[in-house]
């Protein structure tokens, strides 16, 4: 119906509206995190319902009906939001989600936080597996036979030939008269890119250290998707000896004990080398920790592969230190001091999630 | 615009048998035209209460994503839609089997015999087909001259209030003008509504339910936003029958169609399938109410007792009813009971099946609509011209926060401050907005003069 899709489009016009006016909340808060498909992502939207005078908490009861003695919990004790008051009179607490794409937040992303697009280093032709059936050629399965031009084909020869016969108008086509489709490869420009994301599980990385990784993570990655056609994600957890993950391990591991970073650094340098070569990515490695590492010697080992090995390689190095109750924020120093003119080198430090924003303007303010 | 097509030609015959049965059981109804629609638009009429024809809105929009969603996941279905109008219009999806069209057109004879002879329904246009379509150009047309983010904007206002009028209003109205009670020259007119829609300035007794109608009059508005008001108003009296009868109304219906049904509709092979889908509409699910279940239980209980069903539904509304008709017997057979929170476990538990519970419980509930109460006491208020309300407080508290935004909005259209009284455990409360910000008092003092 044409008028509701109107009254749809609105809809979605004003839920764009308000998380536009709202992302910088949604900046530093963990309530989109799980709502990530691959192309979209869903937006609570009920902040936008229409006040109205109606019944609060100590209303909730009402009456049902079925079985159950006296202090029985009630069965599908969730959806009672719905049948408070009795009859379902009262309006339930629907929660509506809107999709929206990544692409779109990306760009609400990029203008709340005047965040640069980024040029992918050099320009690399990479053709792609895809392409379409747009070629013809003379053999092939029958199945891909281009119709039209067959008998096009068929017809023109029998023109050509003399046999024609407008009274008796019959075209066969021969071996020679088929034109069968074929995929066409079209070189196209890809740019791909890497992201690592390194994080400190050590002891000392709490939970509300751990839920601030992951909202700048995906901040992060919603952003460089947008700048990116390809983009993989490497996860990496450390404490005493470094270890690729998943994404859902990156998350939710709490690991406890040492520090030694070096060893995620060669992890991720050692994972460049093989399989992420610079020529062919852009890459860029996160790094978190609260900044404690085992001992002085280990960092002085960090600065030097990431000087010689792993900054000649990427495109920007993030180190991003979250304050937490135990840490001492020794490492961002140290490598404020080691390196102090490295362009592709960034460092941050965040107190708490109202510095998310600012952290993330940090990274990907440069646009490299 | 209009998508929907006449009924099928298989169906045809079938909506000319079931009318004939259901006027020979006694139903009166205004002709009923079906209409065959798909199921997505079917979504769309019922995301506009039904007319196609509404003002442009994103609330519409909104319900009609949240409908199409529950749709696509296979949460919800519509079967069939009907609309309180004259001709009474039945909306028929496309995908219903032919067992759940016969089901769906005896329940849609059950609705508009409700809607013509039930009382409260009485007093309303049954022409709002061409009244919504009015008030749609109207809107339109003020989107035009205003922008559309001025209008919405006043609108999301309006709506927020549009639960502030006096259910019982147009029935008051309509025994007046019966009575002869209205002013002379004036000509009583059927629809008591229109004239009240038409109604001008002042002549607002306080106190008042209609708060909608007295900010229509008094409040210092444009005219566009007087005539959005007006809408708004005119719509929610519209529909407020169908929240103070829905009980009742679908209870009819489903009598009915069982009835009817049973009753030589069906083919053998489609015995089963009704029974599976009247118990699905019809089903208790554990701890909730389910109006459909609750109302044909209490018709066939009515008839049990050699009670006038038709005057029953003639003349009740949801609450009469229950007041009527719910005793230890009802409340024990169809197994009621009252649940609550449990303050240490936090979960809603059941609290007891006493049937004298149970049913203040019911009518709780279901009284004034299911809102709160909400009158207007003063529109001087202690000569400064602020608005004071009361919420009339019946043992549910108010959602505050939610109050509060509403009362912003009220603050906003009267121009001057306004105020709420209302309980909060167990203590009188004044909020106060002036538009910007909300505060609340406690409101010891308020009482004391007013009972000085």
């Amino acid at each position: 119906m044409f008028r509701i899709e109107r009254d749809r489009a609105r809809f979605r016009e004003i839920v764009r509206g308000r998380l536009r006016r709202d992302l910088r909340s949604f900046l530093s808060s963990s309530e989109l995190l799980g709502r990530r498909g691959e192309e979209t992502v869903s937006i609570p939207v009920t902040q936008i319902e229409t006040p109205r005078f109606k019944y609060g908490d100590n209303s909730e009861g009402g009456v049902g009906q079925g079985p159950g003695e006296a202090g029985e919990p009630l069965e599908a004790d969730e959806s009672q939001g719905d049948a408070a008051g009795g009859a379902g009179e009262q309006e339930g607490h629907h929660i509506l989600e809107v999709d929206v794409d990544l692409a779109e937040l990306a760009d609400m992303l990029g203008e709340e936080l005047e965040l640069p697009n980024i040029e992918p280093r050099g320009d690399r032709m990479l053709t792609s597996n895809g392409g379409s059936y747009s070629g013809i050629r003379r053999v092939g399965p029958k199945s891909l036979r281009h119709f039209r031009r067959t008998y096009r084909q068929a017809l023109k020869r029998t023109i050509a030939s003399g046999e024609w016969d407008p009274r008796r108008p019959s075209v066969i086509p021969t071996a020679e008269d088929e034109r069968i489709r074929c995929v066409k490869e079209q070189p196209k420009p890809e740019s791909s890119a890497v992201v690592f994301h390194i994080m400190d599980v050590s002891g000392s990385m709490g939970r509300e250290q751990k839920e601030i990784v992951r909202i700048k993570a995906f901040w992060i990655d919603t952003w460089l998707r947008k700048q990116y056609d390809n983009l993989e994600v490497v996860y990496v957890v450390h404490d005493a000896v470094a270890k690729i993950v998943d994404q859902e391990t990156f998350f939710h591991l709490r690991e406890s004990g040492g520090t030694k970073i070096s060893s995620a650094y060669d992890t991720c340098l050692s994972e460049i080398l093989e399989r992420y070569r610079p020529e062919e990515w852009n890459i860029y490695p996160f790094h978190y920790s609260d900044g404690d590492n085992w001992s002085a010697r280990d960092t002085e080992r960090c600065i030097a592969v990431l000087r010689d090995e792993i900054l000649p390689r990427v495109n920007q190095f993030c180190y991003g230190q979250v304050k937490s109750a135990y840490g001492s924020g020794q490492f961002k120093k140290d490598l404020d001091a080691a390196l102090p003119d490295e362009e592709g080198l960034v460092t941050w430090a965040v107190e708490d999630r109202d510095g998310i924003p600012d952290a993330i303007r940090a990274f990907l303010g440069k646009g490299r | 615009m209009r998508q929907s097509s006449p009924i099928d030609a298989s169906l045809r015959p079938w909506a000319e048998r079931i009318e004939a049965l259901a006027r020979s059981a006694g139903l009166d109804f205004f002709d009923v035209v079906f209409e065959m629609v798909e199921p997505s638009q079917v979504n769309a009429l019922a995301a506009y209460g039904g007319f196609p024809v509404r003002y442009p809105s994103w609330r519409f929009g909104m319900e009609y994503e949240r409908m199409e969603k529950g749709r696509q996941w296979g949460l919800s279905k519509i079967y069939e839609l009907v609309i309180n109008t004259d001709p009474t219009y039945a909306y028929l999806v496309r995908s219903n089997s032919m067992m759940e069209q016969k089901l769906v057109m005896a329940h849609v004879f059950g609705h508009a015999d409700f809607f013509k002879h039930n009382a409260w329904f009485k007093p309303t246009d049954r022409g709002m087909l061409d009244r919504m379509a009015h008030h749609g150009s109207r809107i339109r047309r003020f989107v035009d001259a205003y922008g559309q983010d001025t209008v919405d904007q006043f609108l999301d206002q309006a709506i927020s209030l549009d639960n502030l009028i006096d259910p019982f209003l147009p029935a008051r109205e309509l025994a007046r003008s019966a009575d002869g009670l209205r002013p002379q020259g004036e000509v009583p007119r059927e629809r008591s509504f229109s004239s009240l829609e038409s109604h001008r300035g002042g002549g607002f007794n306080l106190p008042s339910y209609d708060v909608l109608g007295h900010l229509a009059e008094n409040a210092p508005l444009e005219p566009w936003q007087r005539e959005v008001l007006r809408i708004v108003r005119a719509e929610a009296y519209y529909f407020v029958p169908q929240r103070m009868t829905k009980i009742m109304n679908e209870g009819w219906a489903s009598f009915w169609h069982s009835r009817m049904l049973t009753h030589g509709l069906l083919d053998t092979g489609e015995i089963v399938d009704f029974a599976d889908c009247h118990s699905g509409a019809t089903a208790a699910v554990p701890g909730q109410l389910n109006p459909y279940k609750l109302g044909i239980e209490l018709f066939r209980y009515a008839e049990e007792k050699g009670m006038d069903l038709f005057k029953l539904r003639q003349v009740h509304n949801d609450t009469s009813f229950i007041d009527a008709l719910v005793d230890e017997e009802f409340a024990e057979r169809c197994s009621l009971f009252v649940y609550d929170r449990n303050p240490k476990s936090g979960a809603l538990e059941v609290a007891e099946r006493g049937w004298v519970e149970v049913k203040r419980r019911l009518l709780q509930g279901l009284s004034w609509g299911g809102t709160p109460r909400i009158e207007l006491m003063d529109d001087d208020y202690e000569g400064r011209g602020e608005l004071l309300l009361k919420h009339q407080f019946e043992g549910r508290e108010l959602d505050l926060s939610e109050a509060g935004e509403v009362l912003k909005n009220l603050a906003r259209l009267w121009r001057r401050p306004v105020h709420l009284l209302t309980t909060e455990r167990e203590e009188s409360r004044l909020v106060t907005s002036d538009g910007a910000e909300v505060s609340a008092a406690s409101a010891g003092e308020i009482e004391s003069s007013e009972a000085a």
